[in-house]
């Protein structure tokens, strides 16, 4: 496990690049006032679905065309990095920092209370994330941060099954042993020596989830219940030029690309992260 | 291996168990609807998909012709022995499609059954007003109401006639899935989720039905519906945005149908809550909005705009009360009058209505300077908040108002009578106006006691109309048919060419 | 081993609990369906007395102890909008269900293990450089916007496959395909995964010393021992595969439990929502309790752990 904890410059030659273009898409996002070149959300309504390069009578030029309401494609896709990329991160974050210490405690202490929470994390597994997350939508509202609380609160059990399971392997580890025999606290023992343990499987569940999240935000975009309106992210676009695949096929194929390029960035992250950090790549 | 074999045959013709696709014919038209029907049981249900399906099942004791008038349907004819009581005669050469005859029996059993509140019948408030029903005669039918009810014979065109025996015998869940009426069509097949079938009724009392079937399929994405149109596999999509309508116009072997409706796109302003209790800020909104604009760019042009919230389609539509001008430099000057420039509105939506509008609505404003935050819920928590206290309904909703009844009662009184649930809004001379043209059986009357009460709408602004709304269906250009301001969707209209 | 998969039974009833109860409560937490159902010009007075009737007025543990009295009844109830048994609309879906994600599972297995495999035997070559973004397209689109481009090119274009519905083979094709792209992926990676695992290890090269060919070693050992996870991964798919497709259902008209669900969730139609959400997490719940028999039947070393 000496891969978790080596210099980033002893990583790999493909995951520094992979993390660069990942750099760059956060780039991207945070320079976004100053990247784009017009205001995302202003519309003007004579200039429905220009393509791209358009030329305005003004002499405004429009690099990836306009959207359904006459608003700038390269501004929104740009605004649109960062809706699509907080979300993700932090609701990756709220999952995995809720999940991973249930998990933890499952693990370690088993018995009653490790019952209790793999119960709860199996019935929430059973049902399907899609259904829950549009029901807790209905229930929390509308918004950024209840959209990030949606998603994280439907996705953490992925990684206390995960930490659970890890935690017990871990457990039964000599060293843990003899951590335990020179007196060490439970708490210094889980944090010291059972999380650095754990975190690599951890990282990499981390990084598909990066992925589904955009998509799943995506999809609650489809059904009405992403991102609020005006504002964009590369799902709400998308799904906002869903009807006009056939005759304004920019409106989907820019962002399609952008969220393309970045899922696959990250699950291929994901992938060499998991080959590094575990040379043989055990299953899980 | 070979021992395994039938069994793997087995599972990969699983799904070629299910019927072979057909063949679009001539013979069969095909709709494409946006739902599956909920019930067809035409008293159990209030939506637009099984309404647009039943309805070609069943007849109704009343029905409107196609320039909106009333005309007989079951009934041959009727008058008033008073305001709270009504006669009605009825045909007699009606039989439903198990043979046996439509009498006075069938009618009282399917005005008392919808009014029963323990069939829980969520059309019982259009009935609401009847008192009791009785069968005065060998086909003569007598309502009592509670009250006089002006708009009593605009609600009796959505009653279906039920077949009393029939529902009797077989209870109502069975009478649900297997109904029978005394419409052109009868029901031949319902799939769950994907298609209904009807198949002409030829003893049919009121002609010869134009198609020998009718399907109804369930597809519930708009580029879907399109591409079915496109493919031959629908000749009608029940169901089209303007733009794609505006698309298909260069599709040779397609047409658009569409005609206004009694449907009004209105923004309703909430005058009970926030920085729009204020009339002066409510004006001023309704002077930033630029309908013209929206119909033009956002509809294509499928839509009128309206001067007050009710559409030409209904009675009591009056055309001489003024809309607010679009006129931003006055709506800004209106604002720093009432100190309200900046102020924070929260626009409620959900994705059951024109994301687009919304959002132009929402650029318009915020050009005049208000600070507009767009809330969209699922449509059932947008009616749970736009029903409840002011201070969750929102300042600002997009609506698309129908009552199916084409009288005004049935839309400003629910919309801004003091009390009712979407009504944030109270003022008692519109109340007394409005309860007066409801209980008044005098046209003349009802016309002027509404036209004051838009007056009032006019000078208060707790809400206005944006635009009527257009019926928009695609269809193949061989199908003739003249759609109709109720939308209703009478296939016995339609004829190919 | 029986005790123990009694236990497992036993647990699997209570985390079917679990998600009636937090499905119950969620559901109605949201609201109820009675706006819904009345013409927009109910009055208050009205709304209340079907509310009534409905039963929506009483507080919320006594329908919740009614709704569960029910079920232990086998009882699933009646829905509120279309008025007819729950078990009765829930069955008309089921064959749908089962017909999109066999087809789909057909699909992600038929192509996701073979390029799995392949990833796995010349990582690091072109080969997989060249099947990685393909395989992962699958799980990097929306499928709502690939699901339209398929009916596009496929439907109108080409004609070759019906645009939408559920009538015949034919019809079954672009479904499957769209919702077992998000499978395939998943497949293909558990797949190379375990390739790479069963590869590293002393067997393989113990094999090849005895004179083994390398594809003798690979089509008799590593691929039966690769089975072992990807077995548990299918498992636990197929509840994903039958509600997840709610997207897919809906943009190929497809009547599935999927599409059913969330326009029960529209509607508020709160007993079809919990009987698809109960189906769905028994499914899922016998299915992974039946890849893990599996596993220790295949692999006895490995216990069943509570």
């Amino acid at each position: 496990m000496s891969g978790a904890t080596g210099g980033v410059l002893r990583l790999p030659r493909s995951i520094r690049a992979l993390a660069a273009i990942l750099g760059a898409y956060a780039a991207v996002a945070i320079l976004a006032p100053w990247l784009a070149p017009h205001n995302p959300l202003h519309q003007v309504l004579l200039l429905r679905l220009r393509p791209p390069l358009y030329r305005s009578p003004s002499g405004t030029i429009y690099w990836l065309g306009t959207d359904d309401v006459g608003r700038d494609l390269l501004s929104r896709v740009i605004f649109g990095a960062r809706a699509s990329l907080s979300v993700a991160i932090l609701s990756v974050s709220v999952s995995l920092l809720a999940g991973t210490p249930l998990g933890l405690l499952a693990g370690w202490f088993r018995g009653w209370p490790a019952m209790i929470i793999m119960r709860i994390v199996d019935s929430m597994l059973s049902i399907p994330a899609i259904l829950l997350a549009v029901l807790t939508v209905a229930v929390l509202g509308p918004g950024f941060f209840d959209l990030i609380l949606v998603l994280g609160l439907t996705r953490w059990p992925r990684y206390t099954r995960l930490a659970y399971a890890q935690t017990l392997q871990i457990a039964t580890r000599p060293f843990i042993r003899a951590a335990e025999l020179a007196g060490a606290r439970t708490g210094r023992i889980l944090r010291r020596h059972v999380l650095p343990n754990i975190a690599g499987p951890l990282l990499v569940l981390a990084t598909t989830e990066f992925g589904l999240m955009i998509l799943f935000e995506a999809g609650l975009s489809f059904l009405g219940l992403g991102i609020q309106p005006p504002y964009p992210s590369w799902g709400s676009i998308m799904s906002d030029g869903r009807q006009y695949v056939g005759r304004a096929w920019w409106m989907t194929v820019f962002p399609g690309v952008c969220l393309f390029g970045l899922v696959l960035t990250v699950n291929l992250l994901g992938d060499r992260l998991r080959d590094h950090l575990d040379p043989r790549s055990a299953y899980r | 291996m070979r021992r395994r074999l039938p069994l793997l045959v087995a599972l990969l013709t699983v799904p070629l168990l299910t019927q072979p696709a057909r063949a679009a014919g001539k013979t069969t038209l095909t709709v494409d609807l946006a739902n599956d029907a909920a019930t067809l049981d035409p008293q159990l249900q209030w939506d637009t998909d099984s309404y647009t399906v039943y309805r070609n099942i069943f007849d109704n004791l009343v029905t409107r012709d196609v320039t909106g008038k009333i005309v007989p349907q079951v009934a041959a004819a009727w008058h008033y022995v008073n305001p709270t009581t009504i006669v009605f005669t009825l045909r007699r050469d009606i039989r439903f499609q198990n043979g046996t005859s439509l009498t006075a029996a069938d009618v009282v059993f399917s005005i008392r059954r919808i009014t029963n509140p323990s069939f829980r019948s969520p059309q019982l408030s259009q009935f609401d007003t009847i008192r009791s029903v009785d069968i005065t005669g060998p086909d003569q039918v007598t309502l009592h109401l509670k009250t006089p009810y002006a708009p009593l014979l605009a609600q009796l065109v959505k009653l279906s006639i039920v077949p009393k025996a029939y529902v009797e015998k077989v209870g109502n869940t069975q009478f649900n899935e297997h109904p029978i009426g005394s419409g052109p069509y009868r029901l031949e097949k319902w799939q769950h989720g994907v298609e209904i079938v009807l198949a002409a009724n030829g003893a049919y009392w009121g002609g010869k039905p134009p198609f020998p079937a009718v399907i109804f399929r369930d597809v519930p994405s708009d580029a879907t519906r399109l591409a079915d149109l496109r493919t031959g596999r629908a000749d009608i999509d029940h169901q089209m945005t303007p733009d794609d309508a505006k698309a298909i116009a260069r599709d040779p072997a397609l047409k658009v149908l569409s005609t206004p409706t009694e449907r009004v796109g209105y923004l309703f302003i909430n005058a009970a809550y926030g920085p729009t209790k204020n009339v002066l800020v409510r004006r001023a909104i309704a002077m930033a909005i630029d309908r013209n604009a929206i119909i033009q760019a956002l509809l294509q042009g499928y839509a009128k705009p309206v001067n007050i919230l009710l559409t030409p389609a209904s009675f009591g539509y009056v055309s001489d009360v003024p809309a607010w001008p679009f006129d931003p430099k006055a709506a800004r000057a209106l604002l720093e009058k009432a100190h309200a420039v900046g102020a924070h509105l929260t626009f409620l939506t959900s994705p059951s209505y024109n994301r687009q509008i919304t959002e132009a609505i929402q650029q318009m404003l915020d050009n005049v300077g208000l600070k507009v935050a767009i809330d969209q819920v699922d449509q059932p928590t947008f009616l749970r908040r736009r029903e409840g206290p002011a201070a969750h309904a929102g300042n600002l909703a997009q609506g698309l108002w129908s009552c199916a009844c084409q009288d005004a009662d049935g839309t400003i009184w629910p919309l801004f009578h003091s009390g009712s649930i979407w009504s944030k809004y109270s003022n008692p001379a519109f109340d007394k106006l409005v309860d007066a043209a409801r209980t008044s059986l005098d046209p003349k009357q009802r016309l002027a006691d509404y036209h004051a009460a838009f007056e009032i709408l006019h000078r208060d602004v707790p809400g206005i109309g944006l635009y009527q709304a257009y019926a928009i269906y695609g269809a193949r250009k061989q199908l003739q048919w003249m759609p109709t301001p109720n939308e209703a969707f009478f296939v016995m209209s339609m004829r190919w060419k | 081993m029986l005790r123990l998969v009694a236990l497992r039974i036993g647990q699997a009833a209570v985390s079917i609990w679990g998600v009636l109860t937090i499905i119950f409560f969620i559901l109605h937490l949201s609201g109820d369906p009675t706006l819904l159902l009345v013409p927009p010009d109910a009055s208050r007075h009205q709304i209340a007395l079907l509310r009534h009737e409905l039963g929506f007025d009483r507080p919320l543990l006594v329908q919740y102890l009614a709704y569960l009295g029910r079920l232990l009844r086998l009882d699933l109830g009646q829905s509120l909008v279309q008025r007819l048994p729950v078990a009765r609309i829930l069955a008309s879906r089921i064959p749908y269900t089962v017909e999109l994600t066999f087809g789909a599972l057909v699909v992600a297995t038929a192509i996701g293990l073979p390029t799995g495999a392949a990833m796995a035997l010349w990582r690091g070559r072109w080969v997989e450089r060249v099947l990685v973004p393909i395989v992962l397209a699958g799980q990097s689109l929306p499928t709502f916007w690939s699901g339209i481009l398929l009916i596009l090119l496929f439907g109108v274009v080409l004609g070759w496959l019906p645009t939408s519905g559920a009538q015949g083979f034919s019809a079954l094709i672009m479904p499957s395909v769209a919702l077992g792209a998000l499978t395939m992926a998943t497949f293909a990676r558990m797949m190379r995964i375990a390739m790479l695992d069963e590869l590293s290890r002393d067997y393989v090269t113990a094999a090849r010393a005895r004179g083994l060919s390398f594809v003798a070693v690979v089509l008799r050992h590593v691929l039966r021992n690769a089975a072992i996870p990807i077995i548990t991964i299918a498992a636990l798919e197929i509840g994903n595969l039958m509600a997840g497709a709610v997207i897919v259902e809906t943009v190929f008209a497809w009547p599935g439990i999927g599409q059913l669900a969330m326009q029960s969730i529209a509607d508020r139609d709160f007993l079809v929502v919990q009987a698809v959400v109960l189906f769905v997490s028994v499914v899922y719940v016998l299915s992974s309790l039946l890849a893990d028999l599996a596993y220790a039947v295949i692999d006895p070393r490995i216990r069943l752990t509570p």
